[in-house]
């Protein structure tokens, strides 16, 4: 049963075995015993709050069941996207790549309560910033370094990300920005894969999102692409198929 | 006040509180009480223990599976000691992170106890109860990175702390 408020979708509360649940205006949602959670995204896939939690600062990421789905095949597949969630972001910071720290998973709900990554900007705002302003365009070649070699260090470890953009990339203490500031989110569409074909589609998709977004900055996604192929070995393979996912895209020629 | 405690937001009424004691005498007393379920807490090597936050961590999810009556150990407080540990092994989990007889130190974990009552637990330990920060100072750091599997470039991007409590939150699934 769903209610229709203002246009936004307001669902019922969950069943979760925790105190009742229920939406809290359209900013919110509060449970019975007044602790409250303070919606900040509602995606097609989940809602995204912060509040406290165990004494600290959290998001809490709520996959949302899927009406127009079966319910079986919902059932399986939101718990199967909240584990690989999460499964990746361990296996990234084991490897070193900044992710946030998981405190919980409630796999009722499929909620993740996470770290939050606090005093932080989006990458996406700190390249509009940076090109809003006319500053130097160096700081954004630097940028563009770090996060080459980082995405280039998580492909070594097989993990596709499924979702780059600049806005699943944030920087931390954004005065400094050195690469250990940048923290990698959004984990959602993740996945383990060997295949040089995911990585190249895990870049496809960032260029993609990384032009459309920031226009006439090519020269910066260059960049990144450098220092994502010196960064590893194993990155002429992605390359090369990043150049085949191109010319493979939509409204291209597939004359071969 | 030299105990801890933190309350769970997710389940109304409960709190955890954390009492930590030094220069124990009875260690293998209290951990035959503790298996006879005549405590009512969790008895932890303090050693095995870098901060208050993942004891806390360990026991949200401890009450989460008891409410759903999914509890992989036999008590709430055997769950706790289990999340504490990396390993799905219940027998490894009170080996390494539950109290053992010849220790001279220990944590213990009560639960929807605040300030009432404390006194109960505390009078059956024959050591001196000494303020919750101590435990960053009696971490055995080295057996835990060993015993986590922790790796140097993960210290660099995060404390010790995050490390651990990134593993127990996703053992399940990992």
């Amino acid at each position: 049963m769903h209610k229709l408020r203002n246009n936004i979708m307001i669902h019922p509360p969950f069943d979760s075995n925790s105190a009742s649940r229920r939406p809290d205006g359209v900013n919110g949602c509060r449970y019975s015993t007044g602790y409250y959670l303070q919606l900040i995204k509602q995606g097609a896939e989940a809602r995204v709050y912060r509040g406290r939690f165990l004494g600290k600062a959290a998001i809490i990421k709520e996959r949302f069941p899927k009406r127009y789905r079966h319910p079986t095949l919902d059932d399986k597949l939101t718990h199967r996207r909240t584990a690989q969630e999460v499964r990746s972001i361990l296996r990234c910071r084991k490897a070193g790549i900044s992710a946030p720290v998981v405190y919980f998973v409630d796999y009722t709900s499929n909620s993740i309560f996470l770290e939050e990554i606090e005093d932080s900007v989006t990458v996406r705002d700190y390249i509009n910033s940076v090109l809003c302003s006319g500053e130097n365009a160096e700081k954004l070649i630097d940028l563009a370094n770090c996060i080459g070699q980082i995405l280039s260090k998580m492909h070594n470890e097989d993990v596709i990300h499924g979702d780059l953009t600049t806005s699943n990339m944030l920087l931390r203490d954004s005065a400094k920005t050195g690469c250990q500031s940048l923290v990698l989110i959004d984990f959602g569409l993740s996945y383990i894969s060997a295949l040089p074909e995911d990585k190249g589609v895990d870049l496809y998709v960032l260029e993609k999102a990384f032009l459309s977004t920031h226009p006439n900055t090519e020269h910066v996604f260059e960049a990144l692409l450098k220092s994502y192929t010196t960064s590893s070995k194993k990155s002429l393979p992605v390359i090369k198929k990043l150049n085949e996912v191109r010319l493979r895209g939509r409204k291209r020629s597939m004359v071969g | 006040m030299m105990h801890f405690t933190q309350d769970l937001e997710l389940f109304p009424n409960c709190s955890v509180t954390l009492l930590l004691f030094k220069e124990v005498q009875n260690a293998a007393e209290l951990r035959k009480k503790a298996m006879e379920g005549l405590i009512n807490g969790a008895l932890i090597k303090p050693t095995m223990i870098v901060d208050a936050f993942q004891v806390v961590v360990a026991t949200n999810k401890a009450v989460h599976l008891q409410k759903l009556g999914k509890l992989k150990t036999r008590t709430l407080y055997s769950e706790i000691i289990f999340n504490l540990s990396p390993t799905n092994n219940i027998s490894e989990a009170f080996k390494k992170i539950g109290i053992s007889d010849g220790d001279s130190s220990v944590l213990i974990v009560l639960i929807n106890e605040k300030d009432i009552n404390v006194d109960r637990i505390t009078s059956q330990v024959d050591g001196i109860q000494i303020h919750i920060d101590n435990l960053q100072t009696m971490a055995d750091t080295s057996t835990i990175r060993k015993l986590f599997k922790i790796t140097p470039q993960e210290e660099k991007i995060g404390t010790l702390l995050d490390a651990i409590v990134c593993r127990l939150s996703t053992k399940d699934v990992c």
